[in-house]
């Protein structure tokens, strides 16, 4: 089923790329995604609402994650009081089922036996426009995020990185966590939550996606036959223009606190994700943190400055950040891994890669493409981060586009992008 | 898809096993091997040299150092790496197809000849020091070693050192203690490998035949005696870490059975109509109906390779909210220890856990460490074929009958950490 013809009644078919096909429900604009593979019993059934924590503003910070929580208390045919609660429906099958929320969008999934894929459809279906979102479920799952919001607060880690965000950020949203601010978590309404959820919960504003074991045309009957029912929406999606203004200079956080260890972090801003530059980020983040070979590794953590390292590489639909983490041994000095750190990108940006380390980090990206499609979930949440940055076909074409960057782009880059004015850099230190 | 069809189970060579199954994944394989070794078989005055040991194995060989490996495994897109528990040494890889001799050989000449230099150990306890000392700031890791050193007297596999133990015995292993173990453990004898994904089952062991022949003959010590843990009784302790926002509670006790008793599924299941999933009884009510916590569950742990297990229930609870917490807590756990469970709970969870067991085998990883971790276990292959009839065939009596002989609600151990 690859051509017009062939899409099912009540589809166009739009395009197919790696073996991946995109429809449209022609009633009501809902896209929709298949790969078929029937190795395994099993399917995974996934909606991506192109929402996120980047459509929200001060006072309703972390409302797209605390209304995915909601969604779980119940809609129309789904939920407790007709016995059909929607954990109880899935998990009773064997079900993986979850939901999360990030910059981008929030998704909705569910790994289930494959004969157990039309459950997983009417589910999602149904809570798409006729979730219950009452107040009497608001006020003990506000808490229960509270606690969610708590125990990352636990982290010294997570403390440092929403830190450095909100540094590197003033006016585009990406300032905030998608957790939200505590404050916003307690208090927002749930009149403000069924709001959010009437402008951004539309066929038109999601991306159904089925990977697995499935017959396509029966699978797409489904979707037809449950989603079908919904029309778009009155009004068009609204977009973010907040754009974050240019940054003119170096920008530094420091958190202190009780804790063991230190941490640095060193950030600069990248360009949104389908910009083509952000392909070599990616090769250079393989050369500086993947592999005992790796830059940072031998200038860090062989060293034993640093117990490990962790690169922030990931593209997001507006610029995002491109962050060098390293957790530090015990008294080890914050200045010294930064100006290590800082020492290797000026390094890259005078003299450049070389071809053998651009070689390995394609290899090593390549071997992650193709273990990231093990298993019906792996495929469904590679496309959901393509689909939340702006185009499902980036995973598809991303390693095409890896194997065209060279040495020279790499190097490029860095002059561009990793320079003092556009840094925000942040320390843990820890308080004994 | 039965495993006794699917997968082709050979002895290599004497003292290596193979597994292999072939799945409709293109170029890649995924590896999940073993032997037998870990802390049980290191010395009784300092386990810690058991992971040290396996720490070491990928920090360079006679014959290659570790940049010298780390470029040959980057520049065809592969990893492996190297774990130790309490009873094995783990080992797993991935690598294409086309990969599989370069990726075993690797792995054989690994582990037979790791060169153990003082430096490279030096540089390791470092690091390992570094994650020791911030695992004191872990409230669930803190709250999980000493519900442990409570239950668990400390010549068992499952008790634990404090962060401050594990320190100074790190501190004082050498070259010397390595070497020794090593010598030891890593050989010929009970090494597994369960391979699956685009895998050609010959061919594979021809490989495996030609990567292994390395290493010499396993010489494992004789494990240490270790008493089976006692009933518990009623303890209740409360570890101050500052600046915290959430505290994590672990309420539990022993059970006293392994994974082979007669008794361990209808318990299982028991345990997992408590609190196994997110409609079990305590997110239910716990999180569900009064909002306390984020995240509240209970499980067996432990219970593996003739070790008496443990079962338990951990959540995690503002500092504000605790009290109410665990006192809701308390209150399933009595419940469900005084009236028991019904029928279609039981009914309800025989179909949850067979419909897991399916979904589970969604990944070539998934598939590779059931297959090894049921051969570890001395199971035939079909045992991977009737599980799900083993948890069809429990009954709500032999539920019910598990909870009165394995819990005793009285006597539980209670552990709290965080800013309390």
């Amino acid at each position: 089923m690859s051509n017009n013809n062939l899409a099912p009644d009540g589809f166009n078919f739009i395009q197919e790329s790696h073996g991946i096909n995109e429809y449209n429900l022609k009633s009501n604009g809902l896209r929709v995604l298949t790969l078929s593979d029937r190795s395994a019993p099993v399917a995974t059934f996934m909606v991506t609402y192109h929402v996120g924590s980047r459509n929200e503003a001060i006072g309703y910070t972390g409302s797209t994650h605390l209304l995915e929580h909601l969604m779980f208390k119940g809609s129309r045919n789904f939920n407790k009081e007709k016995g059909t609660a929607i954990w109880d429906e899935l998990q009773s099958i064997g079900a993986q089922i979850n939901a999360t929320t990030w910059n981008d969008r929030t998704n909705y999934f569910e790994v289930v036996p494959s004969e157990h894929l039309e459950k997983a459809i009417a589910i999602e279906s149904d809570r798409m426009r006729y979730a219950f979102l009452r107040d009497e479920d608001r006020q003990p799952e506000m808490t229960v995020v509270r606690n969610e919001f708590e125990r990352g607060e636990n982290s010294p880690f997570d403390v440092l990185d929403k830190n450095i965000w909100a540094t590197a950020y003033q006016a585009h949203p990406y300032h905030h966590s998608t957790i939200g601010w505590r404050s916003d978590i307690e208090n927002v309404s749930t009149d403000r939550l069924k709001e959010f959820y009437n402008v951004y919960y539309w066929p038109n504003n999601a991306t159904a996606t089925i990977i697995g074991d499935f017959e396509t045309s029966e699978a797409l009957e489904l979707v037809k036959k449950y989603f079908g029912e919904h029309p778009k929406s009155d009004n068009p999606i609204p977009d973010v223009y907040t754009a974050e203004p240019d940054q003119e200079g170096e920008r530094r956080v420091v958190v202190k606190r009780s804790g063991q260890t230190g941490i640095v972090g060193v950030a600069h801003k990248t360009p949104a994700g389908l910009h083509q530059d952000t392909y070599a980020f990616q090769i250079l983040s393989k050369i500086l943190t993947d592999g005992k070979s790796s830059r940072f590794y031998k200038g860090i953590v062989d060293k034993g400055l640093a117990t490990s390292l962790f690169m922030y590489d990931f593209p997001f639909k507006d610029n995002g950040l491109f962050i060098s983490y390293a957790f530090l041994t015990p008294n080890t000095d914050n200045q010294k891994v930064e100006s290590i750190i800082l020492n290797e990108y000026s390094k890259i940006a005078n003299e450049g890669i070389t071809e053998n380390e651009l070689k390995k980090a394609k290899a090593q990206i390549s071997s992650d493409i193709s273990f990231s499609r093990d298993g019906s979930y792996a495929i469904a949440g590679a496309l959901n981060e393509a689909l939340a940055i702006g185009d499902w076909k980036f995973y598809t074409n991303f390693i095409e586009n890896i194997n065209n960057v060279s040495v020279k782009d790499v190097q490029s880059i860095v002059k561009k992008y990793l320079v003092e004015d556009q840094s925000t850099v942040g320390w843990f230190i820890p308080k004994k | 898809m039965l495993f006794k069809d699917k997968v082709n189970e050979i002895e290599v060579m004497q003292g290596v096993r193979s597994l292999t199954m072939t799945t409709a994944i293109k170029d890649v394989v995924t590896i999940s091997g073993s032997l037998e070794g870990g802390s049980l078989y290191a010395p009784t005055d300092n386990k810690q040299i058991a992971n040290i040991a396996t720490a070491m194995i990928d920090k360079g060989t006679d014959q290659k150092d570790k940049y010298e490996i780390s470029d040959i495994l980057d520049s065809i897109g592969a990893e492996i790496s190297f774990s130790s528990s309490s009873n094995h040494i783990n080992f797993t890889a991935h690598c294409m197809k086309k990969d599989l001799k370069t990726i075993m050989h690797l792995i054989a000449e690994q582990l037979s000849t790791p060169s153990l230099k003082e430096n490279e150990l030096e540089l390791l306890k470092t690091r390992i020091l570094g994650n020791l000392e911030r695992n004191k700031e872990d409230t669930r890791k803190q709250a999980n070693i000493a519900l442990l050193r409570k239950i668990y007297y400390p010549d068992h596999p499952n008790f634990r050192s404090t962060v401050d133990e594990s320190i100074e015995l790190i501190k004082k292993i050498s070259i010397e203690n390595l070497q020794n173990y090593h010598d030891q453990v890593f050989g010929l004898g009970s090494v597994r490998i369960a391979s699956v994904g685009d895998v050609e089952p010959d061919n594979l062991n021809s490989i495996i035949k030609d990567s292994f022949g390395v290493l010499k003959t396993q010489n494992l010590p004789d494990i240490s005696e270790f008493d089976i843990a006692q009933k518990s009784v009623e303890h209740k302790e409360s570890i101050h870490i500052p600046d915290k926002t959430s505290a994590d509670v672990y309420i539990g006790q022993s059970i006293g059975i392994d994974q082979d008793h007669k008794d361990y599924i209808p318990l299982m299941m028991a345990i997992y109509i408590l609190g196994g999933n997110f409609s079990a009884r305590l997110m239910q009510t716990v999180r569900d109906k009064e909002g306390l916590t984020y995240g509240i569950g209970s499980s067996i742990s432990s219970a593996s390779y003739k070790r008496d297990g443990y079962w338990s229930t951990w959540a995690t609870f503002s500092p504000e909210l605790i009290e109410k917490g665990i006192e809701s807590t308390r209150k399933q756990i009595n419940l469900w220890t005084s009236n028991g469970v019904s029928q279609s709970e039981v009914e309800t969870k025989k179909q949850t856990i067979v419909g897991s067991y399916k979904v589970g085998m969604d990944t070539t990883g998934g598939l590779a460490n059931r297959i090894l971790s049921n051969d570890e276990k001395g199971r035939d292959i079909s045992y991977l074929d009737d599980y799900p009839n083993i948890i069809n065939s429990v009954s709500i009596d032999q539920v019910n009958n598990a909870i009165k002989t394995y819990v005793d609600p009285l006597n539980l151990v209670e552990v709290s950490a965080g800013t309390l």
